[in-house]
């Protein structure tokens, strides 16, 4: 009887733990992005208009060439494209980081809108005919998860590594929240910026060729869903610490999962759209608590200005 | 005056840099487009969309009906941003907005219109109001930060509408393809679904007016244009700083709520899921684009309904793709903001120093 019970639920388990790497990977990269930029004194609204740039590209590259590589490569090019257009914008012009990441992530929905529409004429999605490689069978159950899954952690501890062990890391932190300090040991927070929002891009690309090729292979408009802002509030409740803020991630991913779950589970007694503002719900509520525990958020005079003049 | 003069000018360079960056995603899309057998390039993008927003035999009327919701909404988000809140959640407090004055013009069928209506209008503001007010609760009380949660507040209330639009409030004799709420009552409407009326355009020039009268003639309007500006400085004047952010919050999503009611009432006549899903950032774009000032943004208003009647004329009668309006909309909100040029301030700094030697 007990055992029968473990085996029924083991399986269930395993299938909670995939949900949420799905749900949570793509998360957790995009959120990688706005730590970098976040520590470089941005923040970072552009997230959500990358990382839906990173999907429609790595799927329009893989459609157009059958070439799992230039899908990718195509998605970096592109996210570190519109990562230089956004520093030029805050650096050079001095724009209001806010609206012009949020202007950024209106170019990306709009432009992969436009660009399906006009490459393959008014459909409403794209189908990849394959996608990332998978791990294989040698994983059991979790052989259906792609490689960029089992990146996810190594690049998260690679950043803790570069943002906390190194001279870049300190001096981009340094810049982001003192730059006449960090001018002062003759660092350059512009130039650090740059460098910092250009591996968002690319992070970013890996976000949105996870979410498009991981498991669905597919590219449907505004697909990202809000995953972008989700991230940069990710960011916010891990005070900007790579790991803090990839376990941030990983909370809302849970939250999604269980969404999913009890969906399953409970069918049409639970209203499925009010379930799907849970992880919404779990960002205001983990934001104020965040702003609690260290007494308010700082953004009160600066709301996000850069001070460096 | 001058002042004035420079940042219209600024506002008006930037838009221009806004379009040709457009031009060049349009010339390249165009060009992308030939595959699928209907090339375009970037003028005739712009001629078609000088036709759906003026050119055209009503297309004016068609602009001005986008306009005046677009004007109310954007009247509340300069309120906001003018006390220094960035109250981005115009768009969740639109749709809540909306979605309570469709709860009361629903539940009240067979009233007489003369309570229904005005109720209706109570319903829809509160609503707005109250989706405004809990981040600006957050914000006063704790330091929330206003920017993610009103965000968050808008994608809460985007699923709350296919809530109630697929549940308590669906439509039954709808097919399910579309989730939507019953029609409203012809004898509630305030407009035809063409959009225009007297109704709607005194709610707008009532709001424009009080708008201005309360921005640029009364102690709150100067209290909280300093309060964006220099907080401190207010409370050293007496004044309650988190009194007046949050009535900025409240006015702001009361504004985005009305708007929200005109929409059911007047073109929309229903509650439809998923409606105009970019009328908030629109707004948000409207007031920066008038650096908040309540005139300029009627002005903007034009222009950026205009953008929005060309955005259903695109795709049904020149066969472009609608999405052309979210690109220019979203350039010029990466533009906006900006304050300089690389270059621009050397020269300026260049002539003052040539001045002061002379």
């Amino acid at each position: 009887m007990r055992s029968a019970l473990r085996r029924d639920r083991e399986p269930k388990v395993d299938q909670f733990v995939i949900e949420t790497l799905r749900y949570g990977t793509p998360l957790v990269y995009v959120t990688m992005a706005g730590v970098l930029a976040s520590r470089s004194g941005i923040w970072h609204l552009g997230l959500e208009g990358l990382m839906i740039v990173g999907c429609c590209a790595s799927v329009i590259g893989v459609v157009e060439t059958q070439s799992i590589v230039v899908g990718l490569g195509l998605a970096i090019v592109l996210c570190v494209l519109g990562s230089v257009l956004l520093w030029f914008v805050i650096e050079k012009l001095r724009a209001n980081p806010i609206i012009a990441g949020l202007g950024l992530t209106g170019l990306g929905l709009g432009g992969t809108d436009l660009a399906v529409q006009s490459i393959y004429g008014s459909q409403a999605s794209v189908n990849a005919p394959f996608g990332l490689p998978r791990l294989g069978p040698a994983f059991g159950p979790y052989g259906v998860l792609s490689v960029l899954v089992v990146l996810m952690p190594i690049i998260v501890f690679a950043l803790w590594l570069l943002l906390r062990r190194t001279r870049f890391g300190l001096r981009l932190a340094a810049s982001g929240e003192h730059p006449f300090a960090a001018r002062s040991v003759g660092a350059k927070p512009p130039r650090l910026r740059l460098i910092a929002l250009c591996l968002g891009g690319v992070l970013c690309a890996l976000g949105g060729t996870e979410l498009a090729l991981g498991s669905l292979q597919i590219f449907a408009y505004g697909m990202t869903a809000g995953r972008g802002f989700m991230g940069f509030s990710a960011v916010i409740f891990g005070a900007a610490h790579p790991i803090g803020s990839a376990a941030a991630a990983l909370f809302f991913a849970v939250v999604g999962a269980l969404g999913i779950r009890a969906q399953l589970i409970f069918g049409d007694q639970v209203p499925h759209d009010l379930l799907l503002t849970l992880p919404y719900i779990a960002t205001v509520a983990g934001v104020w608590l965040s702003g609690r525990l260290r007494g308010g958020a700082r953004a009160a005079a600066t709301f996000g200005e850069l001070r460096d003049y | 005056m001058k002042t004035r003069l420079i940042a219209v000018l600024r506002a008006l360079a930037f838009v221009l840099l806004a379009l040709v960056l457009c031009g060049v995603i349009f010339e390249f899309a165009g060009r992308a487009a030939s595959t699928a057998g209907n090339p375009y390039s970037a003028i005739l993008m712009f001629q078609s969309i000088a036709e759906g927003a003026i050119l055209n035999r009503g297309a004016w009327q068609d602009s001005l009906r986008w306009a005046l919701p677009l004007f109310i909404t954007a009247s509340g988000v300069a309120i906001s941003f003018r006390c220094g809140y960035f109250n981005v959640g115009a768009q969740g407090q639109f749709y809540v907005g909306a979605i309570a004055a469709t709860f009361v013009v629903d539940g009240m069928r067979g009233a007489p219109a003369a309570l229904v209506i005005p109720l209706t209008f109570v319903a829809g503001i509160l609503g707005g109001a109250v989706w405004a007010l809990w981040p600006g609760v957050l914000r006063v009380k704790s330091g929330t930060d206003e920017v993610i949660t009103t965000l968050m507040g808008n994608f809460i209330a985007g699923l709350l509408l296919v809530y109630v639009t697929a549940g308590i409030l669906k439509d039954p004799s709808g097919t399910g393809q579309v989730m939507a709420s019953r029609p409203v009552a012809a004898a509630y409407r305030i407009s035809t679904s063409s959009g225009l009326s007297p109704t709607i355009i005194v709610i707008a020039v009532i709001v424009g007016v009080a708008m201005w009268l309360l921005v640029n003639r009364t102690a709150f309007g100067v209290l909280s244009s300093l309060a964006g500006r220099n907080p401190i400085m207010v409370v050293w004047q007496g004044a309650r700083l988190s009194r007046l952010g949050l009535a900025g919050f409240v006015l702001s999503g009361g504004l985005a709520g009305l708007a929200g009611t005109v929409e059911v009432l007047g073109p929309n006549g229903r509650l439809v899921s998923g409606f105009l899903p970019t009328h908030g950032f629109t707004a948000i774009l409207i007031a920066l684009v008038a650096s908040l000032s309540i005139a300029g943004t009627a002005i903007v208003s034009l222009f950026f309904g205009g953008l929005a009647a060309a955005g259903l004329y695109l795709p049904v009668l020149v066969g472009l793709p609608a999405a052309a309006i979210d690109i220019i909309n979203a350039a010029i909100a990466l533009f906006i903001t900006a304050r300089t040029w690389p270059g621009l301030e050397r020269l300026f700094k260049h002539r003052a120093a040539a001045a002061g030697g002379g």
